[in-house]
C-alpha cells in the first residue's frame, strides 16, 4: 500500500515537471503580453463556507495584479476576469470580511490556463491547483488583538507571585507540620544544616554582610535610604 | 532552537506595536465613503417602496444608495482609466445593465444584493449607443450600438441573439437606437451636413428590413440635436434655419423632412445656442410621449406637444434654468427649476400631458454660493395615498455635490462628491479658547515690558479667577447633564463655534483640497465638514500646493494657509489666501503672478505678523515674495546668502540647484543632468520640514554609536529607465545635496520598472518597485551613516563634510501590491517609525520600520541580539492585525497624511482616496497616557483594601501588646 501511494506521488510531481516544460519555457522569463492582441479569460469561484453568498458578495472583489484587471462575482460566487492579456498573474479574491489565498495563474500565448500557489521566493515553483479556480475562504480576518484580561489565575500563576507565596507557605506551615520541640528532630536537623555548611570556619555570607554594613559610615546608609526612597517614588 | 524562540519574541512584542483593539472601533477613527461625481442615476421605480437609486460615476464606480439616507447600500468599484469607463446604465426590473470600457464589456447586475448577473465581452469597436428593446410590452433585450455594428443581447442571460455589420459604416456616423416594442429596432445615423440614414432591423434574426436616406444638409450632430417622440417621430432642432424638422421614422412615402419654422410658434432661439430637445420614454416597450422640452437658451424651456403632425406649445418657461421628466403608474410629470430670487430656486411639478401645475409640489432649492451651480436635476416622482403625483429631487452642482430634498425644501441629505478625489490636505491645529488664550497673552513680550509687577500680579489674579469661573461653570454643566435622562442630552455638536484645541492637541482641522476646485474643512475627530469653500473657474487639470503660512500659535493673529493653483498646461498660477479655521478668504493682498510657477519655497523667516514668507520663482527665475513687507525684504536680504533652491526639469532630465542673491535675483551654483535617452525624472522628494529626529545615532551591541547622516538639504531622485523592455528596464535612485549639487549615492535596480513609491526621512531612504524579472513588488531601503564619529555635531553643513557617508541596503520581497507609501511622525521623534503602507484591497498596513533595516543580520551574533535586530528574512510579513483600518477599507487609497499629535506617542493618520479614513496610530504603544482599559477598579480597591488592613493590624497590634503587658 505504502508502495502505491509512493508511486502515485512520483507520478504526480512527474506530471507537474512535465507541464512546467510544456507551455512554460516562455514564461518565467516573464509576462509575455500578447501583441495579437488576444485576450483571455480567468474564471473561477469563491466559496465562503457556512455564509450565504449574498453576504458578502457585493464588498467583495476580483483583484488580478493589484489592480490591473477587475473581476465581479456572480450571485452563485463565480467569477469570470475578462480581457485578460497572456502572462503570469496573481489572482486574489478581496473582502473586507473573509480571507481568501491567492493563487497564481499563468497564461500561454495559446491561452493554455494553469493555476499554482504563489510563492514569491521561488517564483519557478510550481504547486498545481485546480483551473477554473476554486478559492475557498480560510475564516474571516482577524483584525483585532486580544485585551490583556486581569483574572485571579493569571494573577496566582505569575512566576513572581508563586515565588513569594511558596515561601510564605513553607514558613508558616513547615512549623506546624514538624514539631520543633522533639528534641530529636531538633538534632537531625541540626545536622542537616551542618552538611549543608560542610566548612564552619567559613564565614556565612549573610554574617559578613551586616558586618560590612554596620561598619560603613551613617551616610552611605542615609544616601541608601535615599535612592531607595527615590526608586519608590518613581515606581 | 533558541534562535527561533528569540525571534518569536521579538516578533511578538512588534506584534501587539500597533493593533486596534477591538472596543476601539469607531472611538477614534472614522471613514467616509464616496463614489465621485454623478454621470447616469436612475430611481428603482420597479416597486414603490424601493429606495434604491442607481448611479453610475466618472471614478468609475458604480453603486446603490439609499434615497432616504444617502448612505450606500453597495458599490462597486471597476478598473481605473478607460477600461473601466461606465459609458451607459440602463435599468429595468430588478436589473441594471451597464455598458463598460468603450463597448468592450456588457454587465448585469441583480441591484438589490448587488451582485453580478452577467457578463459579456462585446466586439472592439467604440460605443455609440445602448438601448432596452421590448417585444410586446415586455423588455426581453438590450442592443448596442457600436461604430460599425449592431448586437443584440438577451437581458436575463446576456446571451448575444444576434450582430450585425452596419452598412457604409465608413461613411456614415451612427449614433442612436430607438424601438418601441413593434418587433423593429431603428438604427439613426448621418452623414454630416449631407444626410440622415434610417437602418430598420427585425427584433428576430437581425435582417435589415428597410434602409433610407434623407436629405439634412443643415445637421451636424444627431446626437445633440434630435429627438424621438410620439410613435417614432424624429424631431430634429436647427439654430441656423430656426425651425423644427420632423420625420416618421416608418414612413415608406415621405423622403425629406417636414420644415416647422419656429417663428411659427413665436419662438426663437439665443444666436451662438445649440437648442436642446429632452424628450421621455417612460417603458422602452411602448412609444415616447408626445410631449418635450426644447431649451431655447439657458434659462429659457418651453414644453411643447406633437399632435396630428402639428407642434403646439403647452407652457413657456421663463426663465428655468433644468427640467426633467418622471414617470410613476401612469403618470408623466415634468419637474422645472425656476430662479426664485438671489438665494433661492424654486422647483414646480406640471403634467406632462397638459401642462398644468401640481399644485402644492413647489420645493424650494436654497442656493449657496460654496456649493456651485445646481447642472442636473433628478427626480423621483411616486403615487401618494389619494392617486396624487408626489416628488422628491436629487440636484447636482458644478463641484459634483448632490443635494436630495423634499417638499417643501428640506434637505435629506447631501453628499460631497468633489472629497473623492481629493488633491492635497494639510492639518492645522485648532486655536485656543478664549479663557487659555488670555492665559497665555498673559506672558506675552508685550506685556511684560510695558506693565509694572504690580498690574502684572493683579493680570494674573483676575486670569486665575476667569480660569476658576470656566471651570466651575464646566462643574455645573455637567451636573446639570447628569440629573437630566440620558437621551434627551444632545450630543456635543461640533460647530466652529464651540471648536477648540483639546488637552493633548488630537484634535485638528484637515483642511483638503480638491480636483474640483472645492475646499473643504473637516474636523478630524468626528469626520464633519466644518466649512466648505468653492473656487470657481479652476481649470481641469490645475495642481494645487498647500501650504500653512501662520500657525494657529500666534494669538491674536489668525491663522493663515496659502493655495497655489496651478494651471499645468500653460504654467500659470494664482494664490488663494485663507484661514484654515473658518474657511474665509483673507484680505491681504495677493501678489500677482504674471509668469507661470516653477518653484515654491516656505521659508523660516517670519515677519512682525509671525507669517511665513512664501518665496515663488518664475520661469525667468525671478523671486517674489509674499507677504513681501519691508521687515521681510530687510530679512531676506540678510539670509540671502544661505537660502538656496532646486528646479526639476523632467522633460530634459535636469536638475539645478540656485542660491539667492541680496536683491532677490537668483544664481546658478549647479547642475545634474541625467540623461533622457537612458532614463526619466519620476519624482524627486526631501525631507519633511516638521519632523524631528531625536537620536543622533544607533547604539550598537559593542556599546560604540554608530552616527546618522542627518543632511536637511539631501533629495531623492528616482529614475526610471526609458527601455522598458523587461531584460533591460531599471529604476535608479539618486541622493543629491540640494545645496552643493553633489550626488552622495547611486543606486540601481535592474531588472526593475516602476511605479515606484518612496519615502524619504532622518537617515533612510524606503522605495518599492516591481521586480519584473521574478514578479513581486521588492522594498529596498538605504540608510546612511557617518560612521563611528560626527564629524560636526553642532551645525549640520553641506558645504563642508569631508567624508561621504557610509551606505547600507537591504531589500525584500513585498507579498502584495502597494498603493502609497507614508511614514508615520510624531511630535518629537522618539516614538519608533513605522511605515503606513496603502495596499489595493484597501487596507492600510503599518509596518514597524524595524523590518526594513538595512542591518538586520543573516546570521544572529551575540552583538546583533544585543541590538534587537530581527533576522533578516527575505519576505516581508502582512498580518491582518497590523491593518489599521481593520474593515474599514478604503477603496483606490492615492495619499497618506501624517501628522504629529501633542503625544509624542501618538501620530494621526488620513487616508484619502475614494474614500476618506482618519485614525490614530501608537507605533511604540501608547506609553504617555494611561491605557483605554486601565483598571481603575482593581487599583482603587487594593489601596483601599491595604489601608484597611493596616487599620485593622494596627488595632491588633495594640489589643496584643496590651494583653502582653497585663500578663
Amino acid at each position: 500500500m505504502w508502495y502505491i501511494n509512493r508511486l502515485l506521488d512520483v507520478y504526480v510531481a512527474l506530471q507537474a515537471v512535465f507541464a512546467l516544460s510544456w507551455c512554460f519555457s516562455d514564461l518565467d522569463s516573464g509576462p509575455v503580453v500578447a501583441s495579437n492582441g488576444d485576450r483571455f479569460k480567468i474564471e473561477g469561484r469563491a466559496i465562503v463556507p457556512g455564509f450565504k453568498t449574498q453576504d458578502w458578495i457585493s464588498t467583495a472583489r476580483v483583484l488580478v495584479e493589484g489592480e490591473d484587471y477587475v473581476g465581479f462575482l456572480k450571485i452563485d460566487g463565480s467569477f469570470a476576469v475578462n480581457d485578460v492579456p497572456s502572462g503570469s498573474y496573481v489572482v486574489e479574491v478581496v473582502s473586507p470580511s473573509f480571507r481568501f489565498e491567492p493563487v497564481r495563474v499563468d497564461i500561454t500565448s495559446k491561452g493554455k490556463m494553469r493555476a499554482r500557489l504563489v510563492n514569491y521566493i521561488k517564483t519557478s515553483e510550481v504547486v498545481r491547483q485546480s483551473y477554473p479556480l476554486q478559492i475557498r475562504a480560510n475564516g474571516p480576518h482577524t483584525y483585532f488583538m486580544k485585551r490583556e484580561t486581569w483574572g485571579w489565575t493569571d494573577f496566582l500563576m505569575n512566576p513572581m507571585v508563586m515565588m513569594m507565596v511558596l515561601p510564605l507557605l513553607i514558613i508558616v506551615l513547615l512549623p506546624k507540620v514538624l514539631n520543633t520541640n522533639d528534641p530529636e528532630m531538633r538534632k537531625e536537623m541540626e545536622q542537616s544544616m551542618n552538611m549543608l555548611n560542610p566548612n564552619p570556619e567559613l564565614p556565612d555570607v549573610s554574617e559578613f554582610m551586616t558586618k560590612l554594613f554596620s561598619k560603613g559610615s551613617s551616610k552611605s546608609g542615609a544616601s541608601n535610604k535615599g535612592s531607595r526612597s527615590v526608586a519608590s517614588k518613581r515606581r | 532552537a533558541w534562535l527561533g524562540v528569540r525571534l518569536a519574541i521579538s516578533v511578538s512584542l512588534l506584534f501587539t506595536a500597533s493593533a486596534v483593539f477591538e472596543d476601539q472601533v469607531g472611538k477614534f477613527d472614522w471613514r467616509q465613503q464616496f463614489i465621485g461625481k454623478v454621470r447616469f442615476a436612475l430611481f428603482d421605480t420597479h416597486s414603490q417602496a424601493s429606495k434604491k437609486l442607481l448611479v453610475a460615476t466618472d471614478k468609475n464606480v458604480f453603486a446603490s444608495l439609499n434615497s432616504r439616507t444617502g448612505d450606500l447600500f453597495w458599490r462597486h468599484l471597476d478598473k481605473t482609466g478607460p477600461e473601466g469607463h461606465l459609458d451607459s446604465l440602463l435599468m429595468y426590473g430588478q436589473d441594471a445593465v451597464v455598458v463598460v470600457g468603450n463597448g468592450r464589456l456588457l454587465r448585469s447586475w441583480e441591484t438589490t444584493v448587488g451582485g453580478l448577473k452577467w457578463e459579456t465581452v462585446l466586439d472592439t469597436g467604440s460605443f455609440k449607443a445602448a438601448a432596452l428593446v421590448g417585444v410586446q410590452d415586455l423588455v426581453k433585450y438590450v442592443a448596442v450600438l457600436k461604430k460599425t455594428a449592431i448586437s443584440l443581447h438577451d437581458l436575463s442571460s446576456g446571451g448575444q441573439i444576434w450582430v450585425e455589420n452596419l452598412p457604409d459604416s465608413d461613411t456614415v456616423q451612427y449614433q442612436t437606437i430607438y424601438s418601441e416594442g413593434n418587433g423593429l429596432v431603428f438604427v439613426l445615423g448621418l452623414v454630416p451636413n449631407s444626410h440622415v440614414v434610417i437602418v430598420e432591423y427585425k427584433i428576430e434574426d437581425g435582417e435589415i428590413m428597410n434602409k433610407k436616406s434623407i436629405q439634412a444638409a443643415w445637421m451636424s450632430s444627431l446626437e445633440s440635436s434630435c429627438a424621438v417622440i410620439s410613435s417614432g417621430i424624429l424631431l430634429c432642432v436647427d439654430q441656423i434655419t430656426q425651425s423644427l424638422y420632423t420625420l416618421p421614422l416608418q414612413s415608406v412615402e415621405q423622403k425629406e423632412m417636414k420644415q416647422i419654422h419656429l417663428q411659427t410658434l413665436d419662438l426663437e432661439v439665443a444666436s451662438g445656442f445649440q437648442p436642446v430637445l429632452t424628450s421621455t420614454q417612460p417603458n422602452p416597450a411602448q412609444p415616447p410621449l408626445a410631449e418635450f422640452f426644447l431649451q431655447l437658451n439657458p434659462d429659457h424651456h418651453i414644453l411643447l406637444q406633437l399632435k396630428d403632425g402639428l407642434i403646439a406649445p403647452l407652457r413657456d418657461f421663463n426663465p428655468s434654468n433644468l427640467v426633467a421628466f418622471a414617470t410613476t403608474g401612469e403618470k408623466t410629470v415634468a419637474a422645472v427649476m425656476s430662479p426664485k430670487n438671489e438665494t433661492a430656486c424654486s422647483i414646480n411639478l406640471f403634467s406632462a400631458d397638459t401642462g398644468r401645475r401640481h399644485l402644492d409640489t413647489t420645493i424650494i432649492y436654497h442656493l449657496d454660493p460654496n456649493v456651485g451651480k445646481p447642472n442636473k436635476l433628478y427626480v423621483h416622482a411616486f403615487l401618494k395615498k389619494d392617486d396624487s403625483v408626489g416628488y422628491r429631487v436629487m440636484v447636482q452642482s458644478e463641484d459634483h455635490t448632490l443635494t436630495f430634498l423634499q417638499q417643501p425644501g428640506r434637505v435629506v441629505w447631501m453628499r460631497e462628491e468633489a472629497l473623492a478625489d481629493v488633491v492635497t490636505m494639510e492639518m492645522v491645529d485648532l486655536p485656543l479658547t478664549g479663557t487659555q488664550a488670555e492665559l497665555e497673552g498673559e506672558f506675552g513680550k508685550k506685556a511684560v515690558v510695558t506693565d509694572g509687577l504690580l498690574p502684572m500680579v493683579l493680570k494674573r489674579l483676575s486670569s486665575q479667577f476667569i480660569l476658576l469661573q470656566a471651570w466651575l461653570a464646566h462643574l455645573w454643566k455637567l451636573f446639570y447633564d447628569a440629573r437630566k435622562p440620558r437621551s434627551s442630552v444632545k450630543n456635543d455638536e461640533v460647530t466652529i463655534e464651540n471648536l477648540s484645541r483639546d488637552e493633548f492637541n488630537l484634535q485638528k482641522m484637515m483642511v483638503m483640497v480638491t480636483a474640483s476646485g472645492k475646499l473643504f474643512g473637516i474636523d478630524s475627530k468626528s469626520g464633519a465638514i466644518l466649512w466648505r469653500h468653492y473656487l470657481e473657474n479652476i481649470q481641469p487639470n490645475s495642481g494645487f500646493k498647500l501650504m500653512v503660512q501662520r500657525s494657529t500659535a500666534h494669538f491674536p493673529h489668525p491663522p493663515q494657509c496659502t493655495l497655489l493653483i496651478k494651471d499645468k498646461d500653460i504654467g500659470l498660477a494664482s494664490l488663494h489666501v485663507f484661514n484654515p479655521i473658518f474657511g474665509k478668504k483673507s484680505h491681504s493682498s495677493v501678489p500677482a503672478l504674471p509668469r507661470p510657477i516653477l518653484q515654491t519655497l516656505l521659508l523660516p523667516i517670519i515677519d512682525q505678523d509671525y507669517a511665513k514668507v512664501l518665496l515663488l520663482i518664475d520661469d525667468q527665475y525671478k523671486v517674489t515674495a509674499f507677504p513681501s513687507t519691508k521687515n521681510i525684504l530687510q530679512q531676506l536680504q540678510d539670509t540671502a546668502s544661505s537660502i538656496y533652491f532646486y528646479l526639476v526639469d523632467s522633460s530634459q532630465g535636469k536638475l539645478s540647484g540656485f542660491r539667492l542673491r541680496k536683491d532677490l535675483s537668483t544664481e546658478l551654483i549647479w547642475e545634474v543632468v541625467i540623461p533622457t535617452e537612458v532614463q526619466k525624472i519620476v519624482a524627486v522628494k526631501g525631507k519633511r520640514g516638521n519632523e524631528h529626529v531625536h537620536s543622533q545615532g544607533r547604539v550598537m551591541g559593542d556599546r560604540s554609536v554608530l552616527y546618522k547622516y542627518l543632511n536637511p538639504n539631501l533629495l531623492a531622485v528616482v529614475t526610471e529607465s526609458t527601455d522598458t523592455h523587461q531584460e533591460r528596464s531599471f529604476v535608479g535612485i539618486f541622493l543629491i545635496d540640494g545645496v552643493t549639487g553633489r550626488i552622495v549615492h547611486e543606486a540601481v535596480q535592474r531588472k526593475a520598472r516602476g511605479p515606484v513609491h518612496f519615502v524619504h526621512s532622518e537617515n533612510w531612504v524606503v522605495y518599492v518597485y516591481w521586480n519584473s524579472k521574478f514578479r513581486r513588488n521588492e522594498f529596498s531601503v538605504l540608510e546612511l551613516f557617518e560612521g563611528a564619529e560626527l564629524y560636526n555635531s553642532t551645525v549640520f553643513s553641506s558645504l563642508d563634510r569631508p567624508r561621504p557617508p557610509q551606505v547600507l541596503q537591504q531589500s525584500y520581497i513585498f507579498p502584495a501590491g502597494i498603493s502609497t507609501l507614508e511614514a508615520t511622525l510624531t511630535e518629537k521623534g522618539i516614538t519608533s517609525r513605522h511605515l503606513l503602507v496603502g495596499l489595493p484591497s484597501g487596507s492600510i498596513l503599518s509596518l514597524p520600520k524595524l523590518f526594513l533595516d538595512p542591518r538586520r543580520p543573516e546570521v544572529v551574533s551575540e552583538q546583533t541580539r544585543e541590538e534587537n535586530l530581527i533576522p533578516y528574512a527575505p519576505e516581508m510579513p502582512i498580518r491582518t492585525e497590523w491593518f489599521i483600518n481593520y474593515n474599514q477599507t478604503v477603496s483606490r487609497v492615492r495619499g497618506i497624511h501624517t501628522a504629529p499629535s501633542g503625544l509624542e506617542s501618538t501620530c494621526l493618520v488620513v487616508a484619502y482616496g475614494l474614500d476618506i479614513y482618519q485614525t490614530r496610530v501608537f507605533p511604540s504603544k501608547q506609553f504617555d497616557v494611561l491605557k483605554d482599559d486601565y483598571d481603575y477598579v482593581l487599583i482603587s480597591s487594593v489601596l483601599f483594601g491595604l489601608f484597611f488592613a493596616t487599620m485593622i493590624s494596627k488595632r491588633l497590634a495594640e489589643v496584643k501588646l496590651l494583653n502582653r503587658a497585663w500578663r
